[in-house]
């Protein structure tokens, strides 16, 4: 995760607007989510796995390492789906016969499942292009523009600055803790877990106290007014978005 | 009669917990001047502070601002916070976003100024901390030395009449600190009221106009840094030491080196040049 956000600020295309960036992302998860047929999907994986190789510069490794996650995930889902069992031995591509009881699969639940894991990874992938060329504060930015609520926004803004106050505070409790032998065994382990959770939970209440006391100082009236960087508009990124959707579309369309 | 902008008077203050944290403070800050409060940890130097500029109330005494008590509110604390304003001591309390360029923009944005207006002043806060080169980086990949200067830019970007640093030379290396002080010196060239608290005797000394000297709650002594820092007896009490230019002064002074008349040194070259040189005390004789 922290990963994800270090590359986000650091990529070749930090510069780009992130409404362009969201948009193409966002169209790009629909269609692929929409699409009936397997090509589709595997071309937006080729096209999202490119822009973040080489558009964007990321490792390919870090891609790879992302696109695993959900990849253990969904296999499990999906050979639930592709697997069934039946006392009706017939109508089996591939099966199997124990006593009685037939585990197997059928031809058409097997496309389905593949149908649904090429969507799925498309779809993720779409996702991590986002999540790797886009800060969350460029996001939230978005977000604001397409008149989000307020307070929902002003918590994203709180919240993901705060994961980052308190995991540094929890690794430094951590590391505190392991040098005094605090995880040398079960027992102490869980004593120092505890003790680790009790003490971040006392930092949280310190901290949001004095991050009010911080910006009441700064004259804050219950709205968190700040600037936001502007970010050159590139129509040559909508043509290009147009260019790579309507084609995808028409893809989907044939498809049916 | 010089003019008082900010005065404590007689503040009395506890925490919930009924831990006394000020006890009958009075203390008169001089439009434009440098004031530098003195105190070991927990004398109640951040208390006192939060009482400037309206966070925490008085549980009795006032605070006045402009000589008249301040009023608590909430119009009346956001104009009173216009004019002070307070670097706090841990910069990740006081960073709430994680946009260092969109942090900058609160407090300005708040006073209700123009875009432009507030790109202008956020561009002038980078300049001044030498945070143009952060401004694009998250504010969890900064160090400590960064936050803190970027908090400073936060508040500077206000352009309050008042500033007040908590600690503001904790934690930054001798660089950034050294330049923090050109920093101060500039903003106090331009008029403003400083307020440090600091527990380095030797910045408090060289730094200020005038020091207050806190301890557990109270303000035990104020006035000229060189009168305080000659009485020993007040430095040891508020578990502090002497700067090492007095130290060094009052040898000189006992080894006959320097006439007891001589002023005390308040740089390193003022202490060099009280010292002749080794022909002049030669021709001298």
């Amino acid at each position: 995760m922290i990963d994800i956000d270090s590359y986000a600020y650091n990529n070749n295309l930090k510069t780009v607007h992130p409404a362009e960036k969201a948009l193409f992302a966002m169209i790009t998860m629909v269609v692929c989510l929409a699409s009936p047929t397997v090509i589709t999907p595997l071309i937006v994986l080729a096209l999202m796995a490119g822009g973040i190789i080489f558009k964007a510069g990321i490792p390919a490794r870090v891609f790879v390492r992302l696109m695993l996650i959900p990849f253990s995930f969904l296999l499990i889902s999906v050979l639930t789906i592709a697997f069934s069992i039946s006392t009706i031995s017939s109508g089996f591509w591939l099966s199997q016969t124990i006593k009685g009881l037939t585990i197997g699969i059928h031809y058409p639940d097997l496309i389905t499942a593949i149908h649904l894991f090429l969507r799925s990874l498309g779809a993720v992938s779409c996702l991590y292009f986002l999540a790797l060329t886009t800060p969350i504060t460029e996001l939230i930015t978005v977000l604001n523009k397409l008149k989000v609520p307020v307070i929902i926004t002003e918590l994203m803004v709180l919240i993901y600055r705060f994961i980052f106050v308190f995991m540094e505070t929890a690794t430094t409790i951590n590391r505190a803790q392991s040098s005094r032998l605090g995880y040398v065994t079960m027992r102490s382990s869980f004593r120092s877990m505890s003790g680790l959770f009790s003490a971040l939970l006392g930092k949280v209440f310190v901290k949001s106290q004095e991050l009010y006391n911080a910006m009441a100082a700064r004259c804050y009236t219950g709205e968190i007014k700040v600037l936001t960087k502007k970010h050159p508009i590139n129509l040559r990124n909508y043509f290009i978005i147009v260019g790579v959707e309507i084609p995808l579309i028409l893809l989907n369309l044939l498809g049916r | 009669m010089p003019e008082f902008i900010i005065e404590a008077v007689n503040v009395e203050y506890s925490y919930p917990d009924d831990t006394k944290a000020l006890l009958n403070v009075s203390l008169q800050v001089e439009k434009g001047e440098k004031l530098a409060i003195l105190g070991s940890n927990g004398a109640g130097k951040s208390t006192l502070f939060m009482q400037f500029n309206g966070i925490f109330h008085p549980n009795s005494g006032c605070i006045k601002y402009q000589g008249e008590a301040i009023s608590y509110k909430n119009k009346d604390l956001i104009a009173l916070r216009k004019k002070v304003g307070i670097v706090f001591q841990d910069p990740d309390s006081q960073l709430f976003s994680a946009s260092v360029w969109q942090d900058i923009s609160f407090g300005p944005l708040n006073l209700g100024l123009s875009e432009e207006e507030v790109t202008a002043r956020v561009k002038k806060a980078l300049l001044d901390t030498e945070t143009t080169d952060l401004q694009d980086k998250p504010t969890h990949l900064l160090s400590y030395g960064q936050k803190k200067r970027v908090s400073i830019a936060g508040v500077l970007a206000m352009e309050p009449e008042v500033i007040i640093f908590d600690e503001p030379t904790a934690g930054l290396d001798p660089r950034h600190a050294k330049e923090f002080m050109q920093l101060l010196e500039k903003l106090s060239k331009e008029g403003k009221t400083i307020i440090i608290s600091t527990h380095d005797v030797d910045l408090a000394y060289s730094w200020s106009d005038r020091l207050a000297i806190m301890y557990s709650g109270e303000i035990i002594a104020h006035g000229d840094p060189g009168e305080l820092f000659l009485q020993p007896h007040l430095i040891e009490r508020a578990d502090l030491a002497l700067p090492w230019l007095i130290e060094m002064h009052s040898e000189f002074v006992k080894k006959g080196w320097v006439p007891l008349s001589t002023p005390l040194p308040k740089t390193k070259e003022d202490l060099v040049r009280n010292v002749p040189t080794k022909s002049d005390q030669q021709s001298a004789k």
